[in-house]
Parts: structure tokens; sequence; C-alpha cells
């Protein structure tokens, strides 16, 4: 069930174009998670908040707008209620299954992760979103569901860039975006596994 | 105008000489150049053609506010009209033509509009709605509809080209602390104030290099380059070729990036311009002061143009503007101009309207007091300037003075058009004869000339005092003003009883006289004079001639010009191209595409696509040869002979999951879902409040707190939002969470009598579709052969013996080989939405074509759906006497009476004898059905198809086609009892 494959495989390949020089942006597809949704009921939040920490390696779950790098996850915070769990895949997260203190989703095929990042990557997405996404205001560990050409995206940043969270059926349209905007600052295209902790994709 | 390059002195870079073509003309300039420097260094007069009367206008200032030299830059696709020859950067090929001329500007056909001009006065359009005196005295406007194409077409200003824009534009969202809207002294200093304390400051200036007025001084060159070194060290973002042609709410900024219009040949991947919306905490407007015109005859003549432009071609482009040049001026600032002209080598008369001053007149300048220009003569070009005095009585003439070049300053307008934007009001300033910025709760300041501010020095102190305010620190900046000897203001010079062409608003044409009959006839209020001359309507919005016009309307009142009042400025402050404000949402990016997981594998088997909502699906597969028509056929005959299969992975999808789920889907659908057993689907109908049916789908439970609802494909998002609405406003105690899955699942429908062994052959486990073990509407979790966990639902749209089955999206692919090699193997096809269309209209089920939201659950035939046991949403007004009347239009099928004829979607119903009106039903959907062997329908009749057994109606569909005879049977018209189905 890990061997999932995304259709935005085939259309981000990898290169670079676009102005000549060092690569203002590069935009990597991230292969290879799994991403789980911890849904908590309003008098569960603590109780599933620590089996979501649990399972994230984390110390504590995130707040709302944060995420989180644990040992065996990322932990984010989705919605007041929702946590999502992004882990290798072939991660198991036993410590949340079967709890009635919340309620388990798979969303690993809903969404693509394309990780944006270079010395331009926040204003590449300024393109697109209306986000303050200066370090100060955004810096890393932030956490956020905005829009992106009127579809809903989650973006977060750590260390190691910004990455989006695309519902898979816009992927390949939003990337053409991305793609096209990205170009002017110099684009290099990548496909690279997804691990979790902070800074060691770069 | 005998203008002349200079050969040493101004900004340009002689190095680098620049080929360009005006009106097919091969000309050069240098870099550095503006079109309009490069166009008078060349001799170039004549540049373009009045809006109304067509007379020559040449090069009348050196910046935004410009009124004649307004040409087309480009050709073909990029042909841009209406371009300001001293805004465009000149480059290396560009191509610039004169506009609304025939054949050329310099020859205008259209002149002979002048010779009529008496006729074209203020309001001269509106009044040809009134019908042609004499003819049409108290007739109406018969005639007008004949002359008005004409009057557009002798009118206007340049033709946009009808081809696409071949340019992409980019949307860039930014953010600031502080905002500096001008890099002149104020600007640059204020940005420099702001960075050097760690504020992230954002510097828009509309022109190509920095400076402001600073350019048009090579004294001030170091000073200006210490300046902006300074500002780059603090880190300001400096953003050139940028115009904030808006302020809007907290702190909103509109701005346009001009990223390649300069250049000759832009890489293919630079956007043409991009359009900035900056959100900044404070604002410092520093945009300057725009130099005023007076009215007087024949200011509009090649040859008249502002000091300020006199002094800026001089200073920053090389360009001797003149040789014999009259500076015509009631205020300080022309001196300076006038003296660095003779000092170039240029002939020079001041003539100043204040009969004396303290001022030291500038070396090789003769100056006349006293005097102000009546009238520019000449044809194409000012060729002397008749003066006159101003008397107790009026003014008088006073002689005359031979120029080529005739200079004028009457006065200076800070820019306050953005804060205008912000509800400023404009406050007159009658020492300085201009209006000053008013007082802005927002944190909205102004600085340097855009304040009233005309000494350098007092500009900068003003820029740094505007900028620690925008930071919350108390500053005070200097008092506007800064000339030696007060200004005399000057508006309009005319003799007693004359009427000569004295422009206010060159642009539009509108007159000093268009004024005074505007107000003549009644239209005192600055709003209406201004929409019935049009003054200040035109590209440049009114910023040569509001101020004059105000002034001529309060002198026809009797009152001052604070009592007239001003007219509001309004975004943009230059006009913005409409590329800019699309961006990339245009073709294919208007809207974002969705795309199936099976998307590509569709497409590599051959498939056509069609939209659905914001989707992509397959709309049939065509053979070699085969049309349209034939491959769905085709398809749906497949289907019902052996089994097709079918990319339904659109389908919305929602996991529905808590403790509360099924008490939920109870109250959501009109049938029963609490008793729905695991591992069983059950098809819903979901109503609105008011009744009306909203969407249906089945959804499948997958564990005890645990479904799965489809919905329609374009009703997903529609009822994603409802179901949340719901639980958060209505049933905030229920525990059940949402979460759309629509990506998540890659879903094909196998249909067909063979669907069970294709199906079968591609499972781990065959017998899991077994009869016994999936019965109709039961849900299975197994998985496929490669191991691939699956959902499978026995669910038909098609009415046959068929499957849907689910698995995660990212194992779409290689699901769809697998079971696409058993169907071919077992005789299958692929089929897309026209077969599926088919195969449902054949089996009377509904769409979105008749779930069209005016229908009730009784309409579309389901009421037996509609429980009576238990609440749920829409139940209430769904019970309304008007909606439960019998005859109200209800489902029902439709075959032509001669099966060998068809009729149209959207045909109108009528009794024979009644082709007109609104009929007794519609036609929702017509196919070809291959099982039936002729055309069918589904469609709403009156009363249903019970009332009207026997008898017959007509299509009726007179934009389309003639009407065809139908009769009216059950909408369940192949398998009405579902044998092949539950088989």
């Amino acid at each position: 069930m890990d061997d999932q494959i995304n259709t935005l495989q085939a259309q981000l390949a990898p290169g670079r174009g676009g102005k000549p020089g060092p690569a203002g942006v590069t935009l990597s597809l991230l292969t290879g998670f799994r991403l789980t949704q911890i849904a908590a009921w309003p008098e569960t939040l603590a109780e599933a908040g620590a089996l979501a920490s649990a399972a994230a390696g984390c110390g504590a779950a995130p707040g709302p707008g944060r995420v989180e790098q644990g040992t065996g996850g990322m932990l984010l915070r989705a919605e007041p209620l929702k946590w999502w769990l992004l882990q290798r895949a072939g991660q198991t997260h036993a410590p949340v299954q079967g709890s009635r203190a919340c309620a388990v989703l798979d969303l690993s095929s809903a969404r693509t992760l394309v990780r944006v990042s270079g010395p331009q990557a926040g204003k590449l997405l300024n393109h697109f979103l209306p986000l303050d996404l200066r370090p100060s205001a955004f810096p890393a560990g932030c956490a956020t569901s905005t829009a992106f050409h009127h579809v809903g995206v989650t973006l977060w940043r750590t260390n190691a860039g910004f990455t989006l969270a695309l519902p898979s059926s816009f992927a390949a349209s939003l990337r053409e975006l991305l793609e096209g905007s990205a170009l002017q600052y110099g684009l290099k295209t990548r496909e690279t596994p997804f691990i979790p902790a902070e800074g060691e994709l770069e | 105008m005998t203008a002349r390059r200079l050969d040493r002195g101004g900004r340009i870079d002689r190095s680098k000489p620049l080929s360009f073509h005006w009106d097919g003309k091969a000309l050069q300039g240098y870099a550095g150049d503006t079109l309009a420097s490069a166009l008078m260094a060349n001799g170039e007069r004549v540049l373009g053609r009045s809006f109304k009367y067509h007379r020559p206008r040449g090069i009348m200032s050196a910046g935004v506010e410009e009124s004649g030299a307004i040409v087309t830059v480009g050709s073909g696709a990029r042909a841009e009209p209406n371009v300001k020859a001293t805004m465009q950067e000149l480059f290396q090929g560009l191509e610039a033509q004169g506009q609304n001329a025939w054949p050329n500007v310099r020859f205008d056909a259209g002149a002979v509009n002048g010779l009529f001009g008496r006729f074209f006065s203020a309001g001269f359009y509106y009044k040809t709605f009134m019908g042609l005196p004499p003819f049409e005295w108290g007739q109406g406007t018969g005639l007008w509809m004949k002359y008005e194409a004409l009057i557009r077409k002798a009118a206007g200003m340049g033709a946009a080209s009808r081809e696409a824009d071949p340019d992409c534009y980019d949307h860039v969202h930014a953010y600031c602390d502080v905002l500096v809207v001008g890099a002149g002294p104020a600007g640059l200093r204020a940005a420099l104030t702001a960075a050097e304390v760690g504020r992230d400051v954002i510097l828009a200036e509309q022109d190509f290099e920095l400076g402001g007025d600073l350019l048009n001084d090579p004294s001030a060159e170091p000073d200006r380059l210490a300046l902006i070194e300074a500002v780059g060290r603090a880190g300001v973002r400096v953003m050139p070729r940028t115009t904030v042609f808006g302020l809007y709410d907290n702190g909103t900024a509109g701005m346009v990036e001009r990223v390649a219009d300069h250049l000759a040949e832009p890489a293919p991947y630079l956007p043409r311009q991009r359009f900035w919306t900056v959100r900044a905490g404070a604002t410092v407007l520093a945009a300057g002061a725009l130099e005023r015109s007076i009215a007087f005859g024949g200011n509009d003549r090649p040859g008249v143009m502002t000091a300020a432009a006199g002094r800026a071609y001089l200073n920053r482009f090389g360009v001797l503007p003149g040789q014999r040049v009259v500076v015509a001026t009631c205020n300080d600032s022309a001196y300076r101009t006038a003296g660095e002209l003779a000092a170039a080598g240029a002939e020079v008369v001041l003539a100043d309207a204040r009969q004396r001053t303290s001022l030291d007149v500038p070396s090789g300048v003769r100056l006349r007091g006293g005097l102000a220009p009546l009238e520019a003569k000449g044809r194409s070009g000012v060729k002397s300037v008749q003066f006159a005095r101003r008397t107790e009585s009026g003014w008088q003439a006073a002689g005359s003075e031979y120029c080529d070049l005739l200079l004028v300053s009457g006065g200076w307008s800070p820019v306050v058009n953005l804060a205008s934007h912000r509800g400023v009001k404009p406050e007159w300033n009658a020492e300085l004869a201009c209006f000053l910025g008013g007082d802005c709760a927002e944190p909205l300041f102004m600085a340097g000339a855009a304040a009233g501010i005309w000494d350098r020095g007092a500009c900068e102190a003003s820029g740094e005092a505007a900028a620690k305010r925008a930071m919350g620190i108390e500053a005070a900046g200097p008092a506007p003003g800064g000339w030696g000897a007060p200004i005399a203001p000057l508006y309009e010079v005319r003799l007693s009883g004359s009427k000569p062409k004295a422009f206010v608003d060159p642009q539009h044409d509108v007159t000093g006289e268009d004024v005074r009959l505007a107000h003549q006839e009644g239209f005192v209020s600055v709003e209406h004079l201004k929409r019935y001359t049009t003054l200040g309507m035109a590209t440049d919005q009114g910023k040569m001639g509001n101020v004059v016009g105000l002034a001529l309307m309060a002198e026809a009142l009797g009152k001052e010009i604070p009592a007239v009042g001003t007219t509001r400025f309004r975004p943009p402050y230059t006009p913005v191209a409409i590329g800019a404000l699309a961006g990339r949402n245009v073709h294919g990016h208007f809207k974002a595409l969705r795309r199936t997981p099976l998307h590509d594998w569709n497409l590599r088997h051959g498939a056509t696509m069609t939209d659905a909502g914001l989707w992509h699906r397959p709309w049939y597969f065509a053979k070699d040869g085969e049309t349209i028509a034939e491959a769905y056929v085709r398809e749906a005959a497949t289907v019902r002979e052996t089994l097709g299969i079918c990319d339904v992975s659109s389908l919305g999808k929602i996991a529905v999951q808590g403790p509360d789920a099924a008490e939920f889907l109870n109250r959501v659908y009109t049938n029963g879902f609490a008793k729905l057993a695991v591992g069983k689907a059950r098809y819903g109908i979901m109503l609105r409040d008011d009744g009306m049916v909203m969407d249906d789908g089945t959804t499948w439970r997958l564990a005890e707190d645990d479904f799965l609802m489809t919905t329609t494909t374009t009703g997903a998002g529609k009822v994603m939002v409802w179901l949340e609405e719901l639980l958060q406003t209505r049933w905030p105690e229920l525990r059940v969470h949402l979460t759309s899955v629509s990506d998540q699942w890659a879903g094909v429908s196998i249909a067909g009598p063979k669907s069970r062994k294709a199906l079968a052959a591609c499972l781990a486990d065959p017998a899991a579709v077994s009869a016994q073990a999936l019965p109709f509407m039961g849900v299975a979790r197994t998985q496929l052969q490669d191991g691939t966990e699956a959902l499978i639902a026995r669910i038909s749209f098609s009415g046959e013996l068929a499957y849907e089955l689910y698995v995660p999206a990212g194992h779409g692919e290689a699901m769809m080989n697998q079971l696409w090699g058993e169907t071919s193997r077992l005789g299958g096809c692929l089929y897309g939405l026209e077969a599926l269309g088919t195969l449902r209209i054949e089996k009377g089920h509904v769409t979105g074509a008749e779930l069209d939201g005016r229908v009730t659950i009784l309409d579309a035939g389901l009421g037996k759906m509609a429980s009576a046991k238990k609440p749920y949403i829409g139940k209430v007004l769904q019970d309304r006497p008007e909606l439960q009347r019998a005859d109200r239009p209800q489902l029902a099928g439709i075959f032509p009476k001669d099966r060998s004829q068809t009729f149209n979607g959207g045909a109108l119903l009528c009794r024979p004898d009644e082709g007109e009106g609104f009929g007794e039903g519609w036609v929702t959907a017509v196919t070809h059905s291959p099982a039936l062997g002729h055309w069918i329908g589904l469609g709403y009749v009156a009363g249903g198809h019970e009332a009207w057994t026997g008898r017959t109606l007509m299509a009726s569909d007179p934009v389309r086609g003639g009407p065809v005879e139908v009769e009216v049977v059950s909408p369940h018209m192949f398998d009405p009892e579902g044998e092949r189905m539950h088989g």
C-alpha cells in the first residue's frame, strides 16, 4: 500500500529551467509518505493530542497554526480538532488506532506534497498566497490553511523550506501555475522522498 | 519648436544608441531616453491628434500627466494603444505610431472636425440623444442610431489589438512595515529613515530611475547617488518602474510593476508586468507635484509644454527643446528653468504674470513682467505668442514674441490622488494656490512636494518626519511652501468677449468655454460639471486640468475655489492593463482544473475529455474513424451486452466519522440510515431546507462509526459545506467529523453482465464478489491481486449488474491496468460520460440535469424514499400544499412519436395546439438508446407520465428546430423491474 504513484511524478520531471544562474526556487515533489488524520472530540482533545504526539515522537501535540517535528513523524494542527500525522510510508501509528478518543483517517493519496525552497521561495508562494510569509511573521514551525487559486491548501514551514499540501486532483493544475511563475527566479525541480526531520533535505 | 540633441549633458548614455521606428520611420535615440525625448531630439513635433477636434498635439509634459504625446506602441498582438510617450522607456527596436488619425497624425483627415468645433461643445454627445435638430425636434432619437457609430468613429483614442494578449502577467502579494510611494528626495529620505531603524520598507517609483526631481538637476547628482546607496545599504526593497495605482482598506496598495515593457527581447520566462497587492503597516506618500498649465488660446499647440518638462528634457535627456523660448509663469519655479535654458544656448524671454518680484533674473534671460500668454500662434507648431496684461477691467493684449517653444507654469498641484482614494478630502491652500491632502485617520502621511513643499532640503526633512510618524514617533515636518515670492494665481487668460480654443483638459478637448457653457446650462455642481463636460475623465484623470476647471467654475459661480469643492480621485492613478488584472488566471487556468487519478491513463487509452464542473472526465473513447455518436452508442451497447468500465473518481466522497455519524445521516437524508448495516450501501436523497432536492448519492457503512458518503461530481463542494454548516450551527452536540476524501480514492464503475467475472479476476479473493458474498447494495473491503486494499460496492447507475471499485488514488493506474486487461479479454470496453448518460436515461435515473433546484422528491419520482417515520432536513417545507399538487411537473420518459425522429434537450413540451407559452413540461436529457433502438428522453411533464398516456405532446424548440411529436412514457424505459441489476 505504500508504493503509490503520484500523478505529479510524471509531470514534475527533475530538471532546471528559466532564469540562468543559481536556482531561486526548488520545487521538490515529496514521495513515500503516509498522511493520517487524527480527529479529536472536544472533550478528548488532550487525550487525542497525547496519542498523536506519541505517534509522531514529539514532546507535545502542536497547537493551532503550528507544526512539530518528532522522531517518528511530523505532526501538524490542521484544524482546531484535527492533526495531520506525516510519516514515511511504511511506518505504523499504532498508538492512535482503535482509540475512542479520536477518529483516524488515511489521507495519503488525498494530498500531494510539494516542497518550495530556495531564496525566492516565499516570494514565489506570494504570487498565489495572500499571506505574510516573512520569517518574522511565518517562521519555521508555522502552519496554516489558505487558498491557492481558490483551492484550499495547507502550508507549513520548516528549516528545509515551505511545504504545500495540495489536494491531489488539483496538484497538476497548481503545479503548472507554480512552475510558470518560478521560471523568472530560476527553477529547479526534483523528486525526493519525504523525511520528517527538518533540515535533512537541504 | 526646433529641438536638438545636445552634444553633452543629460543622463542619456550616448555610447548606447538605440534604433526605433516612429510611424514607420527609422530614428535613433539613446539608452536613458523616453520615447518622447527621443522623438523630440529627432525633431518630431506632431505626435498625436486630439480626442474630439483632431487638433495636432505634441509633447506637453515629461510625465504621467501627458495629454498630447499619446501613441500606440508595438504592433500586432502586442499593439498597446494610449501609451504616454513621456513614460515609455526607449528600447532597441521599439515601434510606435500615431493614433486617432488618418492617414497619419501629421496630415489627419479628421481635422475637419475642427471646422465644426462650435457644434461639438460640452454635452454634445448627450444632446444627440435628444434627436438631431431641427429634423427630429419633438420626435425622439431615430437618427441617433445611425449617426452614433459615426460619432464614435470620429472621436476617440487608439484601438486595442483584436488578437489575444500573448504575454503573461503575474500577481504578487507583499507585506511591509512602511510603503513609500515615490523616490524623489522626500521618498528616498523617508525610506532611509524607516529602514535605518530596522523597519521593512518598500519604495515604489514609477520612473525607471530613482531621484524624482533630482534627476533634472545635474548639481544634485552626488547627493542622489549617496541617498540611493544608503537606501540600498539599509535594506529597502526598491521597486522602480512600479506605479502605485490605488490605495485601499487597511493599508493595502495596488501596484503595477512593468517588468518587460522596456526590454527589446524579454526573456521568455519573464512576465510582462507584475500586479502587486501590498499590505503596509503605514504609507508615506511622496509622489511629488505636477505643474499646471494655463487656459489661453492655442495652449495645446505643439511646442507648448510645461516649464518643468522643458527643464527635464534639457537636463535629464540632453535635448534643447527650443531655440527661441518664451517661459510664461506666475510663480518662482520657472526662473531656474529659464536660466538653465539660456545657459544651454537658447534665447529666452521670461514672462512673469506678476508685475514685479524680488527674484534675480537669471543670466541671459529677458524678463517681461506683468505679462501672461494670451494666445499661441502657429498651425502645427507654435511660432509666436501673444501676451496680455491684467487690468482692473480684465485682460488687454500686450504685444507678442516670436518663439518656437512656449513653456508654461500655472503653479503646481501636489499629487494627492492616492490620499483621495482613501477618502481624504483635499483642502485648498490659497497661499500656494493648490490642493493639499487633508486630515487622514489612517496611517497615511504626505511628504515632499506632495505635501506642498517646494524646497529640496525641506522635502527631505518632510520625508524624514513622515517616516517617523509612520513609525509612531512624534515628528513635525516643515510647513508647505518654499518660494521666495508668492504665486499669483493664474488659471485663464482671455480677452473679454473672445472665445478662443483655450483648453482646460486637453486630453478630452474640454475648453474654458465648455466649462462656462455647462454653468449656463445649470450644471453648477463640480460632480455634474465633470460628467457633463467629461473634464478630468480622460486617461490622465484630470491631472492637467482639474484645478483650472474648478477655478473657471468658481469664477462663473462667483465663488472661491474651496466653495466649489473638488471631485474625488479614484483608482487607478494611471491606467492598468486588463492582462495585469487577470494575471495567470487565463486560458486553461481561468479556473483550477481537477484531474482524476486516472486522467493520464484515460488519455493514453483514447479518451476525449469533457468538463464536469472543475473536473475533466472521459466523454467517450472513439475508435479510429468513429464519431462521438457512434462511439457512445457502441459503448452503451457493449455495457448491456458484456461489460464496460468507467472512471467515476470525480464523484464527491465524504468521510463521515464518529459515534453519531448514523444519527447525523439519518437527519440529513430523507430515507432511514440509522439502521443501515455495516457492509451495506444505501441510495439517499438530501433536501434543502425549502424541501427541494439538493443532491443524491450512495452512502456506504464501513464500520459502526465510519461511513463513506458519495455525492454528485458537481455537488460535492456544496454538500460538504452544507453538512459542515448543519454540524456547526444546528447540531453541535453530534460527535461527527466530516472530511472530504474525494481525492483519496480512485474509483471505477464496472457494469455489464460480465462485470462480476472481470472484477473477480482482479481480486486476491475472487469469491469476495460472488452473489452470496456481495449482494445488491453490499459493500466489501478486499484486496486486489497485487495486495492493494480496495473498497467494492455492488451498486448500479447503469441498470446492469455493476460494481464500484475504489482504491487509494496512488494505486489507480495499477488498478485500471488489471481491470482493463480482464475487461478487454472479455470483450468489454471503456466508456465515458456520454454512454453513462445513455445508460442512466434508459433507466430513468436522475442527475444534475433533473435535480436542478426546482424539483421535489415527489417530482423526481422518488417519493417512496421520503420517510414518514422520522424528521429530516426539508421535510416540513416539502409538505407545503403547493409542493404536493398532483399537477406539478414530474419525471417522465419521452419517445418520439415517429421513432426515426429525434428532439432536443431543453425543448418545451407543449400541447399540439399550444405552441407558445411555458408548455406542460420540458426535456432535460436526450440520447439514442441502443437498447430500444431509437431516440429517447427524460423530462418533466405536468402530472407525470400517467396523466399523458395515449396523448401526444410537441417537443417545441423554436430556436434550434421545428416541433416534434412525442409521447410520454414511464421514466423507467429499460428493464423497469431491475432484473438485470439484481441478476
